[in-house]
């Protein structure tokens, strides 16, 4: 049986995401460093813990996902912590007592968004 | 730390529903006013390979150009002006000219030539401006809009006289500029070929990648539940499953996992097999219409899927996103909309947009 079909119908929603995403790559000196996932989402979490303490250590943030070989990875933060967590990443000078330092690609409330920066485009 | 550190810029989200049937729909003016179309992702439940009427529409998109070092100037001489511009057949955009830092210039089909320029370029200019809708407390970014089709900018009048002198000798403004035609006939007589082979350009083709994803737990929607009340999971939560799917992101994580809890939201079900399939380049609206149309003409026949979606994402530093309306970069420059088609011909159509964009049509 056909379904009835839909009236008309029209809703905006301002600030409709709890979230922010991000797209960030590690960059280490020495580049033939090996970083798992888990290692990587613990390197934030110390940069968060150096700089708010043990309060900021406690934002939850997710590793969406982690390339090991690009170092790059997709999180996903409250809004609420993510001026935290970008500070903490731009803070964040040093893995294994050698320099690294985060690279934010890309922030977006729409995590659909980053999965079409124009920036990205090659020609 | 300051409360209002807390705070994030605003974004916007529109949601509609209604009926591709019904005579009052506004879809394909939707897509037609949205110019610059970076890229195009299919979503396609309970299909194995890409259908070949769907492989055929996008086989036959418009090539585009990119064109090096083209100064801004070109598009008023008077070829440009008679045979491409007033004929009202493409688009142009500068091309790795980024909207927070650089001057940015695109040309819409209806003969609007829009500048974003930076308030040192637009003070040398001398052109007649405003001030960008999103300045901060110093105006440091400004639009010059021109229309090439005015009657007051023929050659030989004093507006056009003024307008060439200060694109031409005041500044030289010049990019790299991607062009595409608004559908594959409009250069039959091969006029903006003529125009281009003064300078270094290439003809790119859309580039087409298509995957099929195995075992994927998809949102359940119906078709009368928009806003999610309980039929469907509600329109962010089905943007940002779209976004994961995109990104090739694990939907499957528990709630004390320590590297990611994102879910696949409820309702959803088990699907076997489905398609994704993505189209980048400087892609034209009437081709998304093309595509969209045969996206409807999908359910005609036989398949187990639901819903099918169509996501486009415009240039995130174009100076226009819909229409003519503004669109700058803050955080980040989307300006996407998705399509969600249902079996009745009932879509749903999503438009988001960040902070520095007026709300969507």
């Amino acid at each position: 049986m056909e379904e009835k079909s839909a009236s008309y119908e029209r809703v905006v929603y301002k600030n409709p995401s709890e979230y922010h995403y991000m797209k960030i790559h590690l960059v280490l000196e020495n580049a033939d460093t090996s970083i798992s996932a888990e290692e990587f989402k613990y390197l934030i979490i110390s940069g968060l813990k150096d700089l708010y303490g043990e309060v900021g250590a406690a934002i939850p943030f997710d590793v969406l996902t982690f390339d090991q070989t690009a170092l790059s990875a997709i999180l996903r933060v409250f809004n609420s912590g993510l001026v935290k967590l970008w500070s903490a990443l731009t803070l964040t000078g040093s893995y294994a007592n050698k320099p690294c330092a985060f690279r934010v690609t890309q922030v977006s409330p729409f995590l659909l968004a980053l999965s079409g920066n124009s920036r990205e485009m090659e020609v | 730390m300051s409360p209002d550190l807390g705070k994030c810029s605003r974004s916007l989200l529109t949601c509609e529903k209604s009926n591709f049937l019904n005579e009052q729909s506004r879809h394909e003016v939707h897509v037609s006013r949205h110019c610059f179309n970076y890229k195009i992702s299919l979503l396609l439940p309970e299909c194995e390979v890409l259908p070949v009427r769907v492989e055929n529409v996008i086989h036959n998109f418009s090539s585009y150009y990119l064109v090096r070092d083209l100064p801004v100037y070109k598009f008023l001489e008077e070829k440009w002006l008679a045979t491409v511009v007033k004929k009202g057949s493409f688009y142009a955009l500068s091309c790795k000219t980024r909207i927070d830092e650089d001057n940015v210039c695109a040309l819409l089909p209806s003969g609007q030539l829009i500048l974003s320029l930076d308030k040192d370029t637009y003070e040398h200019l001398g052109l007649e401006g405003r001030p960008s809708l999103y300045s901060h407390k110093k105006v440091m970014r400004y639009v010059v809009s021109v229309d090439l089709t005015n009657k007051s900018l023929v050659p030989g009048t004093k507006r056009y006289q003024q307008v060439l002198l200060c694109l031409k000798e005041r500044v030289m403004l010049r990019s790299d500029f991607l062009l595409t035609t608004c559908h594959p006939g409009a250069d039959k007589d091969g006029a903006l070929h003529n125009l281009l082979s003064q300078y270094t350009y290439e003809e790119c083709r859309p580039t087409l990648h298509s995957q099929t994803l195995k075992n994927l737990f998809c949102p359940s929607l119906h078709h009368s539940d928009l806003r999610g009340k309980g039929l469907s999971c509600t329109p962010n939560q089905f943007l940002e499953w779209l976004g994961a799917v995109n990104l090739n992101i694990s939907c499957d994580n528990s709630a004390v996992s320590f590297l990611s809890t994102y879910m696949c939201p409820e309702p959803r079900a088990p699907v076997s097999q489905s398609v994704l399939c993505t189209v980048t380049g400087l892609i034209p609206p009437k081709d998304v219409c093309r595509l969209l149309k045969e996206l409807r003409c999908y359910f005609a026949e036989p398949n187990f899927a639901a819903w099918v979606s169509l996501t486009v994402h415009g240039f995130v530093d174009c100076p226009v996103s819909w229409g003519a309306a503004e669109h700058g970069f803050f955080k980040g420059g989307e300006n996407l909309y998705n399509f969600v088609c249902f079996k009745n011909q009932d879509y749903w159509l999503y438009k988001a947009t960040g902070s520095e964009d007026a709300c969507p049509p």
